[in-house]
């Protein structure tokens, strides 16, 4: 169960998990990568919903995903 | 004292994460040299400064706050060009600051690993040490330094803290020889960027100048085509299929493009930080965590921002109004001081009614903007916008916007210029081309002046619900609620027609909360101010002239005067006759006056305006109105209060007809609610008329001011083209169905 990878907006607020990895578009990817958001970053759900707020190492992240662009994470 | 000629100036470039302090950096380093403007031929925000440090000459430039140096859009294209040395009229750079958020500096170093890569001389300057240390993170600077390669400095921008070191070190670096420029690709990425600069040397020949490696890497990483677009206007089938030869060749092996960059510059970031920091494993709760736990709330966070919301909305018309006063009182002054001194004729008149009238409208709306550009620097400067745009995605989203098309909207309620100019912080093109169309839309203060007259005049103050609610208040409820519908359908069709396009993914910071630099705010409000005035003042002067030409010539005194004449010498002889304290005076001058206004109004009937008026008349029937209406209306063309002065001219009671006092708006309503159609007893006003009048001014796009700054801020005609012919084809369409359906119901 750990183990599996779910979709971000499915974390609740306060819950840690780790982004496992993205799918979307190849350039809408890269511009989520370069923002800090990719495969093996620590994150914690602040505000679940679309769009949510995650934190970051150091920040907060607003971020509305759709079908096109789904984040997914590992929860620890 | 000038400087000695030898002495040249040193170009140095400002670069960073949104967020960072760079534009307090940039406010510390140059203090009240800066200068803002636009780089030629696009509209992002050009920030120059001049400092001076151990006689040395540098020209600071402040790139926008970006999170790559890949170019995607024109902001982007801009910093890289900047930084390449590419841009007609502005010097190479010599040096670059680089300043990181010691919170953030993975992320941070990104940019870095781009800004070592163009090999020019860099000092990294890490912020917010201080802020880091709240959240358990230490830094070891001289370990990063030794890392990184380049020289790193410890500053504290918003307390001045370490900005001499700074200043040393960028002495020291910009004279030390410049740097190999590094690449943290792997070789079968860089072996393409060779193959293809071959390419293009051989395709080429010596006809262009070879383009930078740096751009070179990007061609290849930018897959979705802005950069070829840029760089090749002229589409060129060769190189697109070289390019995608290449990329495809990289995507058999471990290194498919644009995943390639993210994956080597982060690592380099890992190798460089490596040692460097030590944080907690646990994130700790923040003050602005603390803080956001509520102002992010789906319910009290609303309800904060809509309060919040209401307090903006007050402070600008309750603060405004008293200046608004003085200056329409010094307008007047300034008006009737000139024409005192003045021979009558059309030099005055252009002086009075064209000249500083035009100025005068202009002027009387400076107050509100500044005061919404001081909110809005104030809560962009704190933290607070992003949290707004957040609250309002989900609902900005269901019309194809994101959040932060949404204070931009806000504003327009005041006034659309400021909507326009705010819209400057949406990243996406198309959002914010369909902001900048719709904002207008939004019914901003100048249409309550003639909301104001035509609804006391002519909507019956019924009451509903024991008094709670009343007819004239809910029509101008309505009239809103117009605006606002239509601009959530405009929208809607503009992202499904003509601006229609791949949304990128909304991703937004949000910053820790802090106190807003008085500095940067008052810099911010003055300098966006300063914009606002030359532009629609310049224009709305030439549009004002030429509206007072047409409502003036040909001015034929005889024709006009004469049928007067006899009654006013009539006149004029009683008062001469009367001794001084006779009340009948006072009688006979007011009779005189209204002369006076009548020639006025014979004058205006007379003029090309007039002329035209009559012309279109046909036209503009349908809707219910007569010549006068449709004169008064093309008048406003620069701006749309303006209606009100020549319906009272028209219509004749002199141009200083009063709307805020009761007398002058009464004496105006009975004179509409008796005009008749010329040669008839049939009224023109009934409340059909008046409705089909409002609501052409609610979706025109009567506002030479906006159109300007459309103008400026899309740079080009085209969409200002574009705003004024939807609206006001709306407008006219609005307004007949209201006048025929009106009709309809009322027989």
């Amino acid at each position: 169960m750990v183990d599996k990878a779910i979709s971000l907006s499915d974390l609740v607020a306060g819950q840690s998990a780790c982004v496992s990895h993205i799918t979307g578009r190849a350039d809408h990817v890269h511009r989520l990568e370069e923002f800090g958001v990719r495969g093996g970053t620590k994150i914690k759900m602040f505000r679940p919903g679309n769009p949510c707020i995650i934190r970051m190492a150091g920040n907060k992240v607003c971020l509305r995903s759709d079908d096109l662009l789904r984040v997914l994470v590992r929860p620890v | 004292m000038s400087p000695p000629p030898e002495q040249t100036t040193l170009t140095v470039a400002l670069v960073g994460n949104p967020n960072t302090g760079k534009s307090t950096l940039f406010g510390v380093l140059v203090g009240v040299h800066q200068h803002v403007g636009n780089y030629p031929g696009v509209t992002v925000e050009k920030k120059t400064g001049r400092m001076e440090d151990a006689g040395r000459r540098y020209e600071l430039v402040d790139l926008p706050g970006l999170y790559s140096l890949a170019p995607r859009s024109r902001d982007e294209m801009i910093a890289v060009d900047i930084l390449l040395g590419r841009v007609k009229d502005c010097p190479p750079v010599d040096a670059v600051i680089c300043i990181v958020d010691a919170g953030n500096l993975q992320r941070n170093l990104y940019l870095v690993s781009q800004v070592l890569e163009l090999g020019l001389p860099t000092v990294v300057a890490v912020n917010m040490l201080d802020v880091a240390k709240k959240h358990g993170i230490t830094v070891d600077l001289e370990r990063l330094e030794r890392q990184l390669g380049t020289p790193v400095v410890a500053i504290q921008a918003n307390r001045q803290i370490g900005i001499a070191r700074l200043k040393a070190l960028l002495a020291e670096t910009v004279t030390s020889k410049s740097r190999e420029g590094e690449t943290p690709f792997p070789e079968p990425f860089e072996d393409e960027v060779t193959r293809l600069e071959a390419f293009l040397a051989e395709h080429w020949g010596n006809d262009r100048r070879p383009l930078p490696r740096y751009l070179l890497r990007r061609l290849l990483l930018d897959v979705n085509g802005y950069l070829e677009g840029v760089l090749f206007p002229q589409r060129d089938a060769t190189l697109r299929g070289r390019l995608e030869a290449a990329r495809a060749r990289l995507g058999e092996t471990d290194y498919a493009v644009p995943a390639v960059e993210t994956a080597a510059r982060y690592d380099w970031a890992s190798r460089v930080l490596d040692g460097v920091i030590t944080q907690p494993s646990q994130y700790k709760t923040t003050t602005s965590d603390r803080i956001d736990r509520l102002l992010t709330h789906r319910i009290w966070g609303t309800l904060i921002f809509a309060l919040l919301m209401v307090v903006v909305f007050q402070s600008v018309f309750v603060w405004a109004e008293p200046v608004m006063g003085l200056i329409d009182t010094a307008t007047e002054a300034v008006g009737g001081w000139v024409e005192a001194r003045m021979a009558t004729g059309a030099l005055q008149s252009l002086l009075v009614d064209g000249v500083i009238g035009g100025v005068g409208a202009i002027l009387i709306f400076l107050p509100q903007i500044l005061i919404l550009f001081l909110f809005i620097a104030v809560l962009e400067d704190c933290g607070y916008m992003a949290r707004a745009a957040f609250l309002m995605d989900r609902m900005m989203a269901r019309v194809g916007l994101c959040g932060k098309s949404f204070i931009p909207m806000l504003s327009s309620f005041a006034c659309a210029i400021p909507g326009i100019m705010a819209a400057r912080v949406i990243q996406n093109e198309r959002d914010r081309l369909t902001t900048i169309l719709v904002a207008p839309l939004m019914t901003c203060s100048a249409r309550l002046p003639v909301y104001a007259l035509l609804i006391a005049a002519f909507i019956p103050a019924r009451k509903y619900l024991g008094g709670l609610l009343n007819l004239q208040g809910l029509t101008l409820a309505a009239l809103y609620v117009l605006g606002i519908v239509t601009a959530v359908v405009v929208a809607l069709v503009l992202k499904k027609t003509i601006l229609r396009g791949e949304t990128p993914p909304f991703l937004l910071e949000l910053p820790s909360y802090k106190w807003p630099s008085p500095q940067i705010v008052f810099y911010r409000v003055v300098q966006r101010g300063w914009l606002f005035v030359r532009c629609a003042g310049t224009l709305i002067l030439a549009v004002s002239i030429i509206v007072w030409a047409a409502l003036y010539y040909p001015h034929n005194a005889e024709v006009v005067e004469a049928p007067y004449h006899s009654r006013q010498q009539q006149f004029q002889a009683r008062l001469d006759r009367l001794a001084v304290g006779d009340h009948k005076r006072e009688e006979i001058s007011r009779q005189l006056a209204q002369i006076d206004r009548q020639i006025a109004g014979a004058y205006q009937r007379q003029s090309l305006l007039g002329r035209l008026g009559r012309l279109v008349e046909p036209a503009v029937r349908p809707l219910g109105w007569d010549w006068r209406i449709g004169c008064a209306v093309i008048a406003s063309f620069p701006a749309r209060e303006i209606v009100v002065a020549t319906m009272g001219v028209i219509y004749n009671l002199g141009e200083d007809l009063d709307i805020e006092s009761e007398e002058g708006a009464t004496q105006l309503h009975l004179k509409m609610r008796s005009a008749t159609w010329d040669g008839t007893d049939r009224k023109v006003f009934n409340v059909p008329v008046a409705l089909s009048i409002m609501v052409f001014f609610a979706l025109c796009a009567q506002c030479a001011a906006t159109l300007a700054v459309i103008r400026r801020e899309t740079g080009s005609w085209c969409w200002p083209a574009f705003t004024f012919a939807y609206m006001t084809t709306l407008a006219y369409l609005g307004a007949m169905v209201t006048y025929q359906v009106g009709m309809w119901i009322g027989t």
